[in-house]
């Protein structure tokens, strides 16, 4: 792969895992609450799957959404200012965290009910489909949404009418605290595809080269009318599900082997027990990140001067974002109002 | 002997009618032709007369609903005891239906006399009863019904319309008198404003106070309404001599060739036969012209109807007609309703020089005649300024008087 | 054109010519192509526009409303029909959290121009699950506007302009509305989407109704004016906004009120009518507001038992009486 591409790559893991740490740091200091879902850990997931789509194509995704609007673009400014809640937030102080959309990026929307991401990709993927545009939609879900039933309801839609829909699932092995094996009878994501007669595939999600060249391909085949397809991409989130979860489910060990550089075993997650013993934890578990930078470092791709000035730069647009975002004002219920009432500038009603 | 009172047919359109108010209690002796009870129908309110002589007996309709004309509302009977020993068997539905409305004005003699336990009160339900067991065939759910609401002393209950007129108006809310439900709502404040300032009779000598007859109150609600009528007033004084020749020569009356002549001036000047409404002015085809007359007790307004266009023979006899059931007190409410023009003439009393009328609802103008001065009466014109002005008033009279000079 | 028309007929002709007009109209729903709609409001179009523009969807209300939902932030136009109103139940997430939700999460930056036509309301012995009138609930959703026609006439114009405007708006149709008949005249100038109509003027008491029941509140005010009570009728024809205006005004000469709802009483469309025209002309009452609502019960099966579930033309008169009127 070309060197600029994995540097590019890298620069957005490097700057999801910043912006996410400092949103916590953020957090924490009381400059905003709510629910605030993080996403280090899972980086190579949205990093691969999003530089492989064009700017024609349509992102749909969840509540754990930042790093995917950063990867698309909406400025990381953006982003922190409407986790602050403020005027000058991408939805201007009114989605929040877990509702970010950015239209003009065809980024369309964070969803906080489990499970409502299928129904809109499919739906923006009927639209493409009447308008014979070759475009495609990303719809993101995590492995705790498949057992939702608008899941069954709108991969079955999909396949019927063939709709240019690639299905990712962040599987990340926790629906809140339930480990896959407790929420689901069958734990490869991917095999509940063939159900639909929707093809589908798993692939290391911690392997962001591979992500993103799978995702290259098939978001091709989509646009030229291939139908619907189903990516299933381990992962692991190193945090808690939000920031109110301390994640004491999660058995020390398992986090730990995670963090860790040895290289990936998909086999230590086939196993009959709800979670791997310690010997197969041992053969689990890269950082994504480390992954990559080890990765490129191997090839010649990187030299540590390149990645001392990456960090150097992003760690500026990121206290950047955060002065942005504490400077801009609160939004006012008269904008709110005008934001809600928009079409009745045009309309009348009454 | 037992016989049934029924709801009487008051007018030729009514099909259902109010009972008002029982004017006899059960166990009263009634003599035939004396008013029992106060019907209100889609017109007037008027005194319903017994057919029969004898006891009032129970069970009698309920005030204050609707009941179809010729249902029974009551009974009359020979002897007393039989009157108050009736039983709730004949109760109609209606009157069962409603129980806690049965009787608000026989409530309140009870309230102040010790309770006597008869047989209708032990079948008649403590508390009202709910909507559901009232009436098992009634669907859907509608707000609790709100209970008949006994004047509390000294605290009086009235809507929020009633409240923000008394205030705007200026009334007392505690001068006055709530409905027979008890509340007082914006109709009762409104009469109240319409009335004289409250009179304090007790500061003057000792005095007795009588009923209004319902001629008086319909009198006093007729001119109340009249306040409202932006009036001005304009006179002319006019020769009567070639109309008396006229009505002398052809032995026809004085007031008839009066009345013909203000139709025929209103069928020149035919906004004076137009009458204001907040949604339009109306304007109407036919000149009926309304007359007062003295009667005893009051005065009432035989109407004439379309003045200007039939002949002199058949408006002489309409005329004598409606004189006849005067004398005979059988004018009916359509007889004395619905003028377009009204004429009022006190020529008769020779001290009278000249006066002004109440322009009565529904009319334009009135027409008042005094007594004749050297030769001339003075005509007073009282106008509704929304329909006409003085110019027009001028021209009329103008034309009137042409109208007289050439009979 | 003018001519009597079907309220369903109406319908059918609306959808043909805005799909005719516009080609991001489009029309979805369980058995609106093929089988032309279970009350027969989609005939024909399949034919005319094709399978993609009129889609037969599987059983899967909650997914194909969102369907609606995502096609319409991408400029689509799209008409979901829930074939009754129950099923809307299932699909309560697309409207509320979805349709409802998104232009304003999104600060304004999408637009969700999708109708959802739903059947409703109790029909003829259909049984507690198919006789439902949920209105109150979307009532209390911030986002969502409902439109009530009860006429052919309005069935037309305000479809037309539901499928217009960007805003989601629910549009609830009456089971026993479509083979009624009334006039269809396109070349009148419609009235505002969500304005109320006088139906009947009168002086004595203002009754306020929508849907199905006008036309019962017209029956009844029929029969009161031989009482001499003349009753003025007004029809909302939206519950999301409402015309508080037009009933205000009316109340300024009746001074009374009357609200007639098939939807259950308790905490019903009509709670919300009385309050905010008692909050706005409490000084104009002269009596304590009257409801006439359905029962709070589930509907019954039995046939005599669910008329008497819901308000009839006998019970509006009645509840009419019980105010006192000037003399």
């Amino acid at each position: 792969m070309e060197r600029e591409q994995i540097h590019k790559m890298l620069r957005d893991m490097l700057r999801a895992r910043a912006f996410e740490e400092r949103a916590a740091e953020e957090y924490s200091k009381g400059n905003f609450t709510g629910f605030l879902h993080l996403y280090p850990g899972e980086e190579a997931v949205a990093v691969g799957v999003i530089h492989a789509a064009e700017p024609s194509d349509y992102i749909v995704t969840t509540y754990r959404e930042h790093v995917h609007a950063l990867v698309r673009g909406t400025p990381s400014k953006a982003i922190m200012a409407e986790l602050f809640g403020r005027r000058d937030g991408v939805c201007k102080g009114m989605g929040g965290s877990m509702h970010l959309f950015d239209a003009e990026r065809r980024f369309m929307g964070g969803y906080a009910i489990v499970g409502e991401t299928y129904p809109i990709a499919i739906g923006v993927g009927y639209a493409v489909m009447l308008r014979k545009l070759p475009e495609a939609v990303i719809c993101f879900f995590g492995d705790g949404a498949v057992n939702q039933g608008t899941f069954h309801e709108s991969l079955n839609m999909a396949a019927l009418w063939r709709l240019p829909v690639l299905f990712v699932c962040e599987n990340n092995h926790y629906q809140i605290g339930t480990e896959i094996h407790r929420h689901s009878a069958v734990t490869d994501v991917y095999k509940r595809a063939a159900a639909y007669n929707i093809p589908a595939e798993k692939i290391n999600g911690m392997d962001v080269l591979t992500v993103n060249r799978t995702t290259q391909r098939l978001l091709k085949q989509i646009r030229s009318g291939g139908g619907p397809y189903l990516l299933e991409l381990e992962t692991y989130r190193f945090r808690g599900h939000s920031m109110a979860d301390p994640g004491t489910y999660r058995p020390a060990v398992e986090v730990h082997s995670f963090t860790t550089q040895d290289p990936i075993s998909i086999a230590a997650h086939e196993i009959e027990l709800n979670y791997p013993t310690t010997d197969q934890i041992a053969e689990v578990g890269p950082d994504c990140i480390t992954l990559l930078t080890q990765h490129a470092q191997e090839k010649g791709q990187l030299i540590e001067q390149e990645l001392a000035l990456m960090k150097d730069d992003i760690a500026k647009e990121i206290d950047a974002a955060v002065d942005f975002a504490l400077q801009s004002p609160q939004p006012t219920l008269e904008e709110c109002l005008d934001d809600f009432n928009i079409n009745q500038r045009t309309e009348i009603l009454i | 002997m037992k016989y049934e009172i029924t709801l009487p047919v008051l007018s030729d359109t009514m099909t259902t009618g109010r009972l008002a108010r029982w004017l006899k209690r059960p166990g009263d002796k009634i003599n035939k032709g004396e008013a029992i009870a106060e019907i209100e129908s889609d017109k007037a309110i008027m005194e319903m007369e017994a057919f029969h002589s004898g006891y009032l007996a129970e069970p009698l309709a309920p005030t204050d609903t609707d009941i179809p004309v010729g249902q029974i509302i009551g009974y009359i009977v020979d002897e007393q005891e039989a009157a108050t020993a009736q039983t709730h068997s004949e109760t109609s539905p209606e009157s069962s239906a409603e129980p806690e409305t049965t009787k608000p004005e026989m409530a309140k003699p009870e309230a102040t006399e010790p309770k006597i336990e008869t047989p209708e009160a032990i079948t008649t339900p403590a508390e009202p009863i709910s909507t559901e067991q009232k009436s098992p065939s009634v669907s859907g759910v509608t707000s609790p019904e709100p209970k008949t609401i006994p004047p509390v002393h000294g605290k009086r209950i009235a809507s929020p319309h009633a409240r923000a007129l008394a205030l705007k108006l200026g009334v007392d809310l505690s001068h006055v008198p709530p409905g027979k439900d008890g509340r007082i709502l914006a109709e009762d404040v409104l009469a109240v404003a319409h009335q004289a300032p409250t009179l304090n009779l007790e500061a003057g000598p000792p005095f007795r106070l009588e009923p209004l007859t319902l001629m008086q109150k319909a009198i006093a609600n007729n001119m109340i309404a009249t306040l409202s009528t932006p009036t001005f007033r304009t006179t002319a004084q006019i020769s009567l001599e070639a109309i008396k020749q006229s009505a002398e020569q052809q032995q026809i009356s004085l007031t008839l060739l009066l009345a013909i002549a203000c139709a025929k001036t209103i069928k020149a000047h035919p906004q004076f036969n137009a009458v204001y409404t907040p949604e339009g002015m109306a304007y109407r085809d036919r000149v009926d012209v309304g007359i007062a007359v003295d009667v005893p007790g009051g005065l009432v307004t035989p109407v004439i109807r379309d003045v200007a266009e039939r002949s002199m023979d058949e408006l002489a006899e309409d005329w004598r007609t409606l004189k006849d059931k005067i004398k005979q007190q059988r004018l009916t409410q359509q007889e004395y309703e619905g003028a377009t023009f009204y004429l009022s003439n006190l020529g008769v009393f020779p001290i009278v020089y000249s006066f002004d009328a109440l322009v009565p609802l529904g009319a334009a103008a009135i027409l008042a005649i005094g007594a004749e001065h050297n030769g001339r009466c003075s005509f007073t014109l009282s106008c509704d300024h929304r329909v006409v002005s003085g110019a027009d008033s001028a021209r009329f009279l103008t034309s009137l008087q042409e109208q007289l000079n050439a009979n | 054109m003018r001519e009597e028309k079907n309220y369903w007929q109406a319908l059918n002709l609306a959808l043909d010519m805005a799909m005719a007009e516009d080609s991001s109209v489009f029309i979805l729903g369980e058995d609106v192509g093929l089988y032309g709609g279970t009350y027969r409001v989609t005939e024909g179009l399949y034919a005319k526009y094709g399978e993609e523009r009129v889609r037969d969807t599987p059983i899967s209300e909650n997914s194909f409303t969102g369907l609606g939902v995502g096609a319409a932030m991408v400029g689509m136009r799209p008409v979901v029909e829930i074939m009754t109103i129950n099923f809307a139940l299932l699909a309560l997430d697309a409207i509320i959290n979805m349709a409802a939700k998104i232009p304003f999460m999104s600060g304004g930056q999408y637009t969700i121009p999708l109708v959802v036509r739903m059947p409703g309301g109790v029909a003829k012995q259909l049984a507690a699950q198919h006789s439902q009138r949920l209105e109150h609930t979307l009532m209390n959703v911030p986002g969502l506007r409902i439109a009530v026609p009860s006429t052919p006439q309005d069935a037309y114009w305000q479809l037309r302009q539901a499928i217009n405007s960007n805003d989601p708006i629910i549009f609830l149709e009456h089971e026993l509305l479509y083979f009624t008949k009334g006039i269809l005249d396109s070349s009148i100038e419609p009235l505002p989407i969500h304005r109320a109509q006088v139906r009947r003027k009168g002086k004595h008491l203002t009754i306020i109704s929508y849907s199905r029941h006008v036309l019962l509140c017209l029956q009844a005010a029929e029969q009161l004016a031989k009482q001499g009570i003349d009753a003025e009728v007004i029809d909302l024809r939206s519950l999301k906004p409402i015309d508080w205006d037009t009933c205000a005004q009316s109340l300024q000469h009746t001074h009374r009120l009357l609200v007639v709802e098939e939807d259950c009483q308790f905490a019903g469309s009509g709670a919300e009518i009385v309050t905010h025209l008692t909050e706005r002309c409490f000084f104009e009452l002269d009596e304590a507001p009257i409801r006439v609502a359905g029962r709070d019960i589930p509907t019954p099966f039995n046939a005599q038992l669910e008329a008497a579930s819901i308000p009839q033309v006998a019970d509006i008169i009645a509840a009419a009486q019980r105010f006192r009127y000037p003399s």
